[in-house]
């Protein structure tokens, strides 16, 4: 078929201080056609749709429309050039009617010539038709549902004549039923010619609706706009978690005999999690390991008592226990939890580093009336941090200015200072350098050997192999099954899909 | 829905039930309430304090917050005061004086705002200070006593029974106010800055120029309001505005108005004014001590927060 691209990127990569987001990436999308954008977390796929909707400006490569090279500016120079996109978080205002939504920007040409509603509603028509979205144009926003006000952001992203839209994970909140009338939507959309990226974790829908695949792995190209025909799960997820790097540094470790930390069994949570049952002995590293939305960080805030466990039972040390809150498990379980989203879960930017490094031991160190002083919290902290190698001008810094990398050293540091017998690690290396990357493993295996038992979260595969002694494998909030690691790549990827493969599959 | 449902949705409502009840109940208590004389001190509070409630209301619409609107409505009168008495300018060119300084004040503000980037909160406490400090250095903190007769005429003169001539220029600029909010772009663009400045700039919409332009028209209608201030009270008081702020605050609270922006509404705004006029006005007349006003003006505040809170959760969370 002759279909010469609407867009193309070419070689486009991104740097941002002290990491390279992405090494030199292509993808060109057709008229008329579904494209996947897969990627885990980190792949660089957010920073990807940034360049294309002119969010991020390329470090070194080419964005072509139309054959033409191009250069987005801004947002705003994106959507003029008819590249709309729809986020995951809404862009409406909710107070303001459908039609005033959808044509917002006509008004923005002046400033005192009073709106039309009346012509508002009726230019408004027409594209909620094309949608069939059956909705009286002077409701207000806030009155429809999640699924509705969706399509009300592709009404308004096609009225600005997009050619190509971009959907970021767009069936996240709607329900089946619902995605199922947004997919013969964009598959209409789709025949009318427009070139459509489709960014989702769900592959069964990807499979579904998706003619063209792009995956990202380590902010390059595991496969480049290649045709979905012929390709199945299995292969998607291949490209996605990739082949064998760095596993080299695992070795053998047995911990069976060694006391349970904490063991979960039959456990229920709030959140949907079922039946999870694992354990976490002392010295051990057990990886938790599953696609994004599998329920992983989940579990450990649930486990950390942010949300309720609503049965089976949590034993820590062999009693059973009840965690309400997460300073208790903090200060009564000695547990701790480093987040995957270190700038708003785990580290407080504005604040030195001593005072982030002293936040959990905060409590231990305070004496009569509750009173602390610097003294007390460097003479604990300062030994870790100067063990990890945080490079900071002085423990006064504000940690914001500090590198990704010193400031997850930090979040790990402040762990040790609070001496805690059982640590959840969430995704550790993301947004950090390899070097690093490769200390930060060092570090977690020594903090084993020296009896803490760990719980790694990881949506990447070598590292789970280069750390882990044992690998749950969780899907749709359950666990899957149990690999016991034996450092060989090949075969515990292998075993590993499996687990999520062998999950029922709703029915075809 | 049921048409009570709906009408119990809409901002106005509430406030005007209050009011009718309030009145009704006050009037039972106290029959002088009604009187003639009352409604007119009633209506004259409500003419200034309308304005200044309005001039807030426009800051909160964009999701701020101005702190300086009594010391640019101070400012403002005494500048409309002094041009009169100090340079001999006739009314409506001292008049044109003080609104231009007024809007040259606010529109001071939204573009340090927008310049530095620093709250509006910080910047319009440092504008406070400083518009209320070029104020005392001008006056040395002595009234301008030269007030022409038609200004003081116009203060203190009626239209029709009790109702004052200073409530025309309130109900205009209500008007307009409404017009500007519902229908302008120029209002729309401001509502939907103070929902989601990132969506509005997507839109099209200069975010910069929208806060700017709320910040002049906050400072008009400050000045407006300091102007009739000093007609009502025939002269140019240096402590006008002091004590602005927190009724400022107050009614657009009364009238539904959220904090974080995005949503004001005119005349359950105007209703809010007429709510406290009333609670003050009953106060004094059952010759209760006047500092409790601020007590009260204080516990309406948190309960029509309190309020605001429960109707956003019912509009959201009640699907």
């Amino acid at each position: 078929m002759d279909r010469s691209p609407i867009f193309e990127a070419v070689g486009v990569q991104k740097a941002f201080p002290g990491v390279l987001a992405l090494k030199g990436v292509n993808i060109s999308l057709l008229p008329g056609s579904i494209h996947a954008l897969l990627g885990e977390n980190g792949a660089g796929k957010s920073t990807l749709i940034k360049i294309i909707t002119g969010v991020h400006q390329p470090t070194a490569g080419q964005l072509r429309l139309d054959g033409q090279a191009a250069t987005f500016g801004s947002p705003r120079d994106a959507i003029a050039r008819g590249i709309g996109v729809v986020h995951q978080e809404r862009n409406l205002f909710p107070r303001f009617s459908v039609a005033e939504n959808i044509h917002l920007e006509r008004l923005a040409m002046s400033y005192l010539r009073p709106v039309d509603y009346a012509a508002l509603n009726r230019a408004a028509r027409p594209w909620l038709e094309a949608l069939d979205l059956d909705i009286d144009p002077a409701t207000p926003v806030s009155e429809l549902s999640v699924a509705r006000m969706q399509l009300v952001e592709i009404a308004k992203a096609l009225s600005l004549q997009s050619r190509v839209l971009l959907l970021d994970e767009p069936t996240a909140s709607l329900t089946s039923s619902e995605t199922d009338r947004l997919f013969t939507i964009l598959r209409r959309l789709r025949d009318d010619g427009t070139s459509l990226v489709f960014v989702s974790h769900k592959l069964e829908e990807v499979q579904e609706i998706c003619d063209r695949v792009t995956v990202l792995r380590d902010g390059a190209n595991a496969c480049e706009s290649r045709s979905m025909e012929g390709v199945d799960r299995k292969q998607l997820v291949q490209m996605m978690i990739g082949r064998s790097e760095g596993a080299g540094a695992w070795r053998h470790r047995d911990r069976r005999d060694q006391p349970e930390v904490l063991d979960l069994a039959g456990v229920d949570t709030a959140l949907g999690h079922r039946d999870v049952s694992l354990t976490v002995r002392k010295g051990e590293i057990v990886g938790l390991y599953g696609l994004v939305g599998a329920g992983r960080t989940e579990l450990a805030k649930a486990i950390m008592g942010q949300f309720a466990v609503t049965g089976g039972e949590v034993r820590v040390n062999g009693a059973p226990v009840k965690i309400r809150s997460v300073a208790e498990a903090i200060h009564r379980h000695r547990m701790g939890y480093i987040s995957e989203d270190r700038k708003s879960e785990g580290l407080i930017l504005q604040h030195s580093v001593l005072a982030n490094a002293g936040v959990p031991i905060w409590r231990r160190l305070a004496q009569a009336m509750g009173s602390l002083t610097d003294g007390r919290v460097r003479k604990v902290a300062s030994p870790f941090l100067t063990k990890l190698e945080v490079k900071t001008p002085s423990l006064a810094q504000s940690v914001g200015n500090l590198s990704g990398g010193n400031q997850q050293k930090i979040s790990v540091a402040k762990w040790l200072a609070a001496n805690v017998g059982f640590l959840i690690v969430d995704e550790p290396s993301v947004g950090i350098d390899i070097k690093t990357k490769a200390y930060l493993h060092d570090l977690l295996r020594e903090l084993a050997d020296n009896g803490t038992a760990i719980l790694l979260i990881s949506s990447e595969m070598p590292e789970m192999i280069a750390l882990a002694d044992r690998i749950m494998v969780m899907d749709e909030y359950r666990i899957r099954g149990e690999v016991t690691n034996s450092g060989v790549y090949a075969e515990i990827s292998h075993r590993i899909m499996d687990r999520i493969h062998d999950a029922p599959q709703p029915a075809a | 829905m049921t048409n009570l449902a709906r009408l119990s949705r809409t901002d106005w409502f509430g406030p005007l039930l209050a009011t009718i009840l309030a009145v009704l109940l006050i009037q039972s208590l106290s029959a002088n309430f009604l009187s003639a004389y009352n409604i007119q001190i009633l209506l004259l509070a409500i003419a200034v304090n309308a304005l200044v409630a309005y001039s807030q209301m426009i800051i909160i619409a964009i999701g701020q917050m101005n702190l300086s609107v009594g010391a640019i409505g101070g400012l403002a009168a005494i500048s409309f005061a002094g041009a009169m008495e100090v340079w001999g300018l006739p009314a409506p060119l001292a008049l044109t004086f003080a609104l231009l300084i007024g809007l040259g004040c606010g529109a001071l503000n939204g573009v340090l705002i927008r310049i530095t980037g620093i709250s509006a909160f910080v910047i319009t406490l440092a504008t406070l200070s400083i518009f209320k400090g070029i104020n005392l250095g001008i006056t040395e903190a002595q009234p301008f006593y030269g007030i022409p007769e038609g200004v003081k005429r116009f203060g203190g003169a009626v239209l029709v029974g009790p109702v004052p001539w200073l409530l025309v220029p309130t109900l205009l600029v209500t008007a307009i106010l409404w017009f500007t909010l519902r229908r302008l772009p120029v209002g729309r663009f401001i509502l939907a800055v103070g929902s989601n400045d990132h969506a509005a700039g997507l839109s099209g919409i200069s975010v910069g120029r929208t806060v700017i332009i709320a910040h002049a028209i906050s400072g008009l209608l400050a000045a407006i309001a300091g102007v009739l201030v000093v007609a009502r009270l025939q002269i140019g008081q240096p402590s006008i505005g002091d004590d602005w702020l927190i009724l400022s605050f107050a009614a657009p609270v009364i009238g539904g108005a959220i904090l974080a922006g995005g949503h004001v509404s005119t005349t359950a705004t105007f209703l809010g004014v007429v709510i406290v006029a009333i609670i003050t006005q009953a106060l004094v007349l059952f010759s209760i001590d006047p500092f409790l006003v601020q007590v009260v003006l204080g516990v309406l505040i948190l309960a029509a927060v309190g309020l605001n809170k429960l109707r956003a959760g019912a509009a959201t969370g009640g699907r």
